[in-house]
C-alpha cells in the first residue's frame, strides 16, 4: 500500500512539473508577453553578438513588419509623418555611435495614389556601430515606429530590442 | 499509519494543484482566444494593400458596440484653449472624428468632411475633430510645440469645424480607438447610430450624416 502510495506521489509531482514548464501559470507576470501581442513589427534577431573588445564593429539588427502594413522609414516625405527610430539604453562599457537606417521604399497608398510614401514593409535591417568593452553586456533598445495598412493609421509603438554583446 | 495520511493528503494536494492548473490554463487560452478576435476586429476593417481602393465597397465592419447607444459624454479644450463638451451640440447629428496630423488617411477624408460640413451644416450638422497627438504634459514649452503643430496641420487643411486635444483622454469609452480615423456618427438625440474605422467612401461618410440627421429629431 505504501510503495503504490509513493509512486502515485511520484508521478503526480513528475505530471505537475511537467504541466509546470509547458504551461503558464497564473502567479508568472503576462507583461512580458503582452507587449509583442499588439505590435506591428517584430525584431527577429541576432539574440547574441561576439566581437573583438575595443573595436568598433557592425551589428545588423533585423526586423519585420507584419504582412499588410508599412511602416514610415527613417526619413518620411512629410514633417508629419512619424520617423522609424531606434532608442537605445547604453549600458556602461558600450558604445553605439551610429545607426544605419535602410532608404525607404516609395509607397502610393491606394487612397491616394498621386502621393509617395517613404516606407519598410516585409523585413529590414539597421546596422548599429557598436564598440565593446571585454564582458557580457545586455543591449535593451526599443524601435519606434508608426504603422499604416491600405486605410488606416495606428498609434506610433516601441517595439522591444534586446540581445547579448560578449566582448574578447 | 500517520505517515501514510500525510502521503495520502500530500498526493490529493499535488493533484488539486494540477486540476486547479488544468483549468486556469483553459481560461487563460480562452482569453487568448478572444484577444486575438479582437484584434483581428480591428484589423479586418483594411483591404488588402494591392486591391485596396477608398472608392470600392468597404468590407464587412464589424458593429461598434456602441451602436444604439448614447455616445459618450466629454469636454475637451479646442486648440484657443476653450472647452467644448458634447452635451452642447444635443439636437444636432454630430460626427466625432478621431484624427491625428500623422494619419495620412485622415487628410484623405478632411477635404471630404469640409465640403460635407458646409453641404449639411445648416441642416443641424456639426463635426467635431478629436486630435490624439501625443501631449507632453509634463512640459510646457514642449506643450505648446504640439499644441502649435496641431493648429498648423488644421490651419493647412483649411480645417473650420472644432478640433479638439488630448482625444486619447477619451478613446477608451469610445473603444480604445486603436486606429485613424475612427468617425462616430451621433443623432440629434446625442445617441451614436453609425461608427466606422479606417478611410471610408465619401459616399458612405454622407449616407451615415443623412442617417444622423434624420434621426432622434423632437
Amino acid at each position: 500500500m505504501r510503495r503504490m502510495m509513493y509512486a502515485v506521489l511520484a508521478s503526480a509531482l513528475c505530471m505537475s512539473f511537467q504541466c509546470a514548464v509547458s504551461q503558464k501559470l497564473a502567479w508568472q507576470n503576462d507583461a512580458q508577453a503582452k507587449p509583442n501581442e499588439h505590435q506591428f513589427v517584430q525584431f527577429l534577431y541576432p539574440e547574441q553578438v561576439k566581437l573583438a573588445a575595443g573595436k568598433s564593429t557592425v551589428v545588423e539588427l533585423h526586423f519585420r513588419v507584419n504582412d499588410g502594413l508599412h511602416i514610415n522609414s527613417h526619413t518620411p516625405t512629410a514633417k508629419s509623418f512619424i520617423p522609424t527610430q531606434l532608442l537605445v539604453g547604453e549600458p556602461s562599457g558600450v558604445n553605439v555611435a551610429a545607426v544605419d537606417f535602410p532608404p525607404g521604399t516609395d509607397y502610393s497608398p491606394a487612397f491616394s495614389p498621386n502621393d509617395k510614401l517613404s516606407v519598410y514593409t516585409g523585413e529590414f535591417v539597421l546596422r548599429a556601430h557598436i564598440t565593446a568593452q571585454p564582458g557580457d553586456h545586455l543591449i535593451q533598445a526599443a524601435l519606434r515606429y508608426q504603422a499604416c495598412d491600405a486605410n488606416s493609421c495606428y498609434p506610433p509603438k516601441n517595439a522591444k530590442v534586446a540581445f547579448d554583446i560578449v566582448a574578447k | 499509519m500517520k505517515r501514510n495520511h500525510l502521503v495520502l493528503i500530500l498526493v490529493v494536494v499535488v493533484l488539486a494543484l494540477m486540476v486547479w492548473t488544468g483549468v486556469d490554463n483553459y481560461r487563460r487560452r480562452k482569453a487568448e482566444q478572444a484577444n486575438l478576435r479582437q484584434m483581428q476586429a480591428i484589423l479586418t476593417p483594411a483591404a488588402p494593400a494591392s486591391s485596396a481602393d477608398a472608392t470600392a465597397p468597404p468590407e464587412e465592419e464589424e458593429k461598434s458596440p456602441l451602436e444604439g447607444k448614447a455616445a459618450p459624454g466629454f469636454a475637451l479644450e479646442d486648440l484657443q484653449g476653450q472647452k467644448v463638451s458634447l452635451a452642447s451640440y444635443k439636437g444636432k447629428a454630430v460626427l466625432v472624428n478621431f484624427m491625428a496630423t500623422w494619419c495620412a488617411p485622415c487628410k484623405i477624408e478632411t477635404p471630404w468632411l469640409i465640403q460635407l460640413r458646409n453641404q449639411y451644416g445648416p441642416q443641424g450638422f456639426e463635426i467635431l475633430g478629436i486630435s490624439t497627438d501625443d501631449l507632453d504634459k509634463d512640459d510646457k514649452k514642449k506643450m505648446a510645440e504640439d499644441k502649435a503643430d496641431i493648429a498648423k496641420f488644421v490651419n493647412n487643411m483649411h480645417i473650420d469645424y472644432p478640433v479638439l486635444i488630448d482625444g486619447d483622454s477619451i478613446s477608451h469609452p469610445y473603444g480604445g480607438v486603436d486606429a485613424l480615423p475612427s468617425s462616430f456618427f451621433v443623432d440629434r438625440s446625442g445617441k451614436v447610430i453609425a461608427a466606422t474605422v479606417g478611410l471610408h467612401d465619401r459616399s458612405e461618410l454622407e449616407a451615415n450624416i443623412k442617417k444622423a440627421l434624420a434621426s432622434g429629431g423632437a
